[in-house]
């Protein structure tokens, strides 16, 4: 008799057993040694995370690029995962978001099955075990992808941002996270914002998504392959006590204005 | 003295044993409405109703071990196809009628497998009530589509009971307030009719009253799926304050 424990990864791998479909989640890619890396892979730029009172917020711009073509204005790089996680991806497109379903599917498939949500550290812990499982790609230079994960702790009543290296050992960060190519560029001014503002995470989500759309622009100023806030909206979304929201493009919209006729509320 | 083995009385006889067991299972009213799609019914201890996928639920009377073997049975197959496909690929039909029904069947007609003692009640979500979807799942493998509404009782008698009260006073695409004291009475009625041999006519007041007197030993369950919700969730289950008013009125 099979011990039924929840995990995704196993059921996947019992059905390629058993079928002999190939799921590409669970092989390396695979590259011709000595060639020429041809077609570039698509690439997501910069995102995001910000800790506010009651919550964490994430913002990221919409540009996907390969090598330096601009492949895709319209990139999602911010996922629900569940109804208190977010996913925010910077790094190599296609595998991320195969990543991003299969941790979608993971966290659901543990809940229903076992009758009670993931622990924090559960997920955590699935995070970084698809890093680890990604790390002879990222090493081989394509596939290479980091996540920042942000939940809303119901056991501690307050937002929480995680950062991963790229073999997945993760890290907890105090007020903000972000990744991507734009995201180096800007650190100094998170700390100077906190610095002479205060905390983030004692700031109301107003005055935070004000700020994470400032950065984001900064950070397109600074960056060449970051999107930025013009042409395309960039998306934001936040994860609350109530569950996980986008913030409507009217409110975006209208930060965007406002950042650029110079108003400064 | 050795009989021949007798395939048909074989079959009988599992029949006869697992109708049995189900007579007193605890029986689901399935409505669908105009925000969503519900499964309502009575526990004692233990869960009741679950979520299997994004859009699909289930509830079912019969032996505990069964129940939750077809429960992981088919969040095993939709989390699979969900992934290697599309979460749009998986339906109830594919979920009942390839991935659960056979398996049903084999254990039913095996001599040396003990069957299923199991009578299972699937509910699909789609984006309008007239879509919206109920299976029923017998323990020989048998299963049959519903609309609108569907019942799962500890005999066939039961059900038919409930469904021509539901028939009777569900009319249109009901509201979630309108459908539960609905709901609640067509429970009570499949209740006292499966306990009842050779119960034809149950009244509405006779299936209120039981469910009243029951109430003392244990308390209703209804699962819904959202139609309209933000969350990334649509399944819940009803907290017990919502469902209290609707019990003061019975």
């Amino acid at each position: 008799m099979r011990t039924h424990i929840g995990d995704f990864f196993e059921l996947l791998q019992r059905y390629q057993a058993q079928t002999g479909v190939r799921i590409p989640m669970l092989q390396p890619l695979e590259t011709p040694a000595h060639t020429p890396n041809s077609a570039p892979e698509v690439h997501g730029t910069t995102v995001i995370a910000l800790k506010f009172k009651g919550g964490v917020l994430n913002v990221g711009d919409r540009r996907a690029t390969a090598a330096n073509a601009v492949m895709y204005d319209r990139a999602d790089k911010i996922v629900p995962l569940d109804d208190y996680t977010l996913i925010a991806i910077a790094g190599a497109y296609g595998r991320a978001m195969e990543v991003v379903r299969y941790l979608r599917h993971a966290f659901k498939y543990y809940a229903r099955s076992q009758l009670q949500p993931m622990s924090l550290d559960g997920k955590l812990q699935e995070v970084s075990r698809v890093l680890s499982a990604n790390l002879p790609n990222a090493l081989g230079g394509i596939g290479l992808f980091v996540p920042i994960l942000s939940v809303y702790d119901p056991d501690q009543d307050r937002g929480r941002i995680f950062f991963f290296d790229i073999s997945g050992a993760r890290f907890e960060t105090p007020e903000y996270g972000a990744a991507g190519s734009g995201a180096e560029r800007i650190r100094g001014v998170f700390d100077y914002i906190t610095k002479t503002k205060g905390a983030f995470s004692e700031r109301p989500l107003e005055e935070v998504l004000r700020e994470a759309i400032l950065l984001l622009d900064i950070a397109a100023d600074l960056d060449a392959a970051t999107g930025g806030i013009d042409k395309v909206l960039p998306t934001a979304r936040y994860a609350t006590r109530e569950g996980v929201f986008e913030v409507p493009e009217e409110t975006i919209r209208a930060i965007v204005q406002s950042i650029r006729t110079g108003g400064n509320a | 003295m050795l009989t021949p083995y007798d395939f048909q009385e074989n079959l009988q006889q599992r029949a006869q044993y697992i109708r049995n067991r189900l007579r007193a299972g605890s029986p689901v009213i399935g409505i669908s409405y105009d925000n969503g799609i519900m499964l309502l019914s009575f526990k004692r201890r233990g869960r009741k109703v679950f979520e299997i996928y994004d859009r699909l639920m289930f509830s079912a009377i019969g032996n505990q071990a069964d129940v939750e073997n077809l429960r992981l049975a088919a969040i095993d197959f939709s989390h699979q196809e969900g992934f290697v496909r599309s979460p749009d690929d998986v339906t109830i039909q594919r979920v009942v009628g390839f991935a659960l029904s056979p398996a049903l069947k084999k254990a039913f007609g095996d001599p040396l497998t003990a069957p299923f003692v199991v009578r299972a009640l699937f509910a699909e979500l789609h984006d309008t009530p007239e879509h919206d979807l109920f299976y029923t799942l017998n323990y020989d493998g048998e299963f049959l589509p519903y609309e609108r509404f569907a019942v799962i009782g500890g005999t066939a008698n039961a059900e038919e009971q409930a469904t021509r009260y539901l028939e009777a006073n569900l009319s249109g695409v009901p509201t979630f307030e309108s459908s539960v004291p609905v709901a609640l009475t067509a429970w009570g009625i499949a209740y006292e009719a499966a306990q009842l041999e050779e119960a034809d006519g149950v009244s509405e007041e006779a299936g209120r009253r039981r469910l009243r007197e029951l109430l003392a030993e244990g308390q209703l369950e209804v699962g819904i799926l959202e139609r309209h919700t933000l969350r990334e969730n649509r399944f819940r289950l009803v907290p017990h304050e919502q469902i209290e008013p609707f019990l003061q009125r019975l």
